[in-house]
């Protein structure tokens, strides 16, 4: 456990010190600010075309929550997809490239203490980046009165995903040694992981000829992050979706450990 | 030396115990049942040419890679089974210095007590007493990428001493130095290994270096042991290390066609 926290608090501090770093948070808060505010303004142009044609009725359904934070939630977790590799790309295979697994793996500490420590050092890094998101929703507290727990719930949603995406990200910089390789691969599984698989496994079914409501199409859509998010962003918090969370990220954690474990037996 | 239970943690079991290690890439073998002892305190010089299967043996001895074949153990401790507790006693400089260039030489030796389990009480101490052994104290703050090569060597050497591990063991710890470098590592070693008692086991390419501070040589070629003797019986007869190992190897050379078998 100590040394779990030993490489993670090693590893944070070269993570915040590394350009990358600077670079995925400068652009992030841009891309965050951006959106906000197209979000925010296509907000009022509709309130101010509902009040022309005077449809009071459906001024009154209109609430911050559906229209503009859930929205904006759901494309900074797209934006996620393209800048979280990297963040986690250089977490494994830089210590391959500069000799240091030499030091780590000849230590008296275990393959989990690595993993985990990883592990953490990026959950932290992805909470900085879900508290930037979260900055713009609560400056809405200020002027109007959002739903607190729909906007708690789309925010948690988004550091669960950063969260399992890092497992992802650890898994795939384990396998490379290069960080390029790690980027491109981390980005190839959060593309299937995060939106290809509903339409991968649709085509293939129909070809099969199997039903759309199949078993394997039930899981494969299952392990999708796609429908898990839409949920959560809508406030429907459900231990099925926190389970697939948990069960993603232990699933990438432990085959990275098997990765490193047997990178060493070649 | 008494033939006492060698698998003792205490007493006088050697501080490094080879024995029928072996290690097979694919078809290549590159160490071949290879049988060693280092007794405690004592200084090794680990020599060979390129491609011998010094850094393959370290790397097993240090628990980096597994090895093929046999077993091996570090202060009593053995390097499969009682892993951990072999990997604490052991300090390691690796070829490459294993370093993190955005690192200043004090948080990265205090990392590496910390892995090491040094307590946290005598950390700070012992990170102190490991940067002023290698002459890094000048330097503490600046970062590693920032510093010479010859600096980056012996944050590397920091790294290996920070928990006073009980066997030392240095692949090529001079290389890349200049002159000066070199006497102050070399005298940093004599001193380790006298005051400090600790055992080390170092390759190197310099045959120098060996005279000047080990007590003992072990000479690979291909993965076999060729030779182990004493320096003072090795070079007794007034005779220089190099006509020694240029008459081993060439002697080596001349038997090695057709023998495929493993030496006795
Ligand atoms: N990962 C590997 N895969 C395949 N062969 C390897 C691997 N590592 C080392 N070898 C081979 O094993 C042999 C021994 O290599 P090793 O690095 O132990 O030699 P060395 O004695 O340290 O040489 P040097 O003096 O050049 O450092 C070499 O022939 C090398 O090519
Ligand atoms: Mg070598």
């Amino acid at each position: 456990m100590t040394h779990t926290l030993t490489i993670a608090s090693r590893e944070l501090r070269s993570l915040f010190v590394s350009p990358v770093a600077y670079v995925v948070l400068t652009l992030w808060s841009v891309i965050a600010g951006t959106f906000f505010l197209a979000s925010l303004i296509g907000f009022q142009e509709r309130l101010i075309q509902l009040q022309q044609y005077q449809m009071f009725q459906q001024i009154e359904l209109m609430n911050l929550n559906d229209e503009l934070i859930e929205p904006f939630i759901g494309s900074m977790w797209v934006i996620l997809l393209f800048l979280l590799p990297a963040v986690t790309m250089g977490l494994v295979s830089s210590e391959k490239a500069n000799g240091t697994d030499e030091l780590l793996l000849t230590s008296p500490i275990s393959i989990w203490d690595i993993v985990l420590g990883k592990f953490l050092a990026g959950a932290g890094f992805v909470t900085v980046m879900t508290a930037i998101v979260a900055f713009f929703p609560a400056i809405l507290f200020v002027y109007g009165e959002p739903e607190l727990g729909k906007t708690i719930s789309g925010v948690l949603c988004l550091l669960f995903v950063s969260i399992t995406y890092v497992a992802v990200g650890i898994f795939a910089s384990s396998v490379t040694r290069s960080q390029l390789i790690a980027f491109v691969f981390t980005l190839v599984l959060l593309v299937m992981l995060g939106m290809m698989l509903p339409f991968i496994i649709d085509i293939s079914m129909a070809g099969s000829g199997l039903g759309r409501e199949s078993g394997i199409a039930q899981t494969v859509r299952w392990m999708s992050t796609g429908s898990h998010v839409d949920r959560m962003l809508k406030g429907l918090v459900d231990t099925a979706d926190l389970a697939y969370f948990v069960i993603s990220s232990a699933v990438f954690l432990l085959l990275s450990k098997t990765v490193i474990e047997s990178a060493r037996w070649r | 030396m008494s033939n006492g239970s060698s698998t003792q943690k205490q007493g006088n079991s050697p501080a490094i115990e080879v024995v029928g290690l072996a290690k097979r890439y694919g078809d290549f073998e590159a160490v071949r049942g290879l049988d060693f002892e280092v007794k405690p305190g004592e200084v090794v010089g680990f020599l060979g040419p390129n491609g011998a299967g010094k850094t393959t043996t370290m790397r097993m001895l240090t628990g980096f890679i597994p090895a093929t074949d046999g077993e091996a153990r570090i202060a009593g401790h053995d390097i499969f089974s009682d892993a951990t507790n072999a990997r604490r006693a052991i300090g390691y400089l690796p070829e490459t210095p294993p370093l993190y260039p955005e690192m200043t030489p004090t948080s990265y030796v205090d990392f590496v007590a910390r892995l090491k389990g040094v307590p946290r009480r005598s950390r700070k101490e012992a990170v102190e007493r490991a940067l002023g052994r290698c002459g890094l104290l000048d330097v503490r703050g600046r970062e590693i990428r920032q510093l010479s090569k010859g600096y980056r060597q012996r944050v590397g050497l920091a790294q290996a001493i920070v928990h006073e591990p009980k066997v030392l063991v240095l692949d090529e710890p001079t290389v890349g130095l200049d002159p000066i470098q070199i006497r102050e590592i070399r005298l940093l070693i004599q001193d380790l290994a006298a005051t400090g008692g600790q055992t080390v086991l170092l390759s190197t390419h310099i045959l120098a270096e060996v005279d000047a501070i080990c007590q003992r040589v072990i000479l690979l070629d291909r993965g076999r042991k060729v030779l182990d003797q004493s320096l003072t019986e090795l070079t007794g007869g007034g005779v220089s290390l190099e006509e020694v190992f240029t008459r081993v190897m060439t002697r080596d050379e001349a038997t090695e066609p057709g023998a495929e078998g493993e030496a006795a």
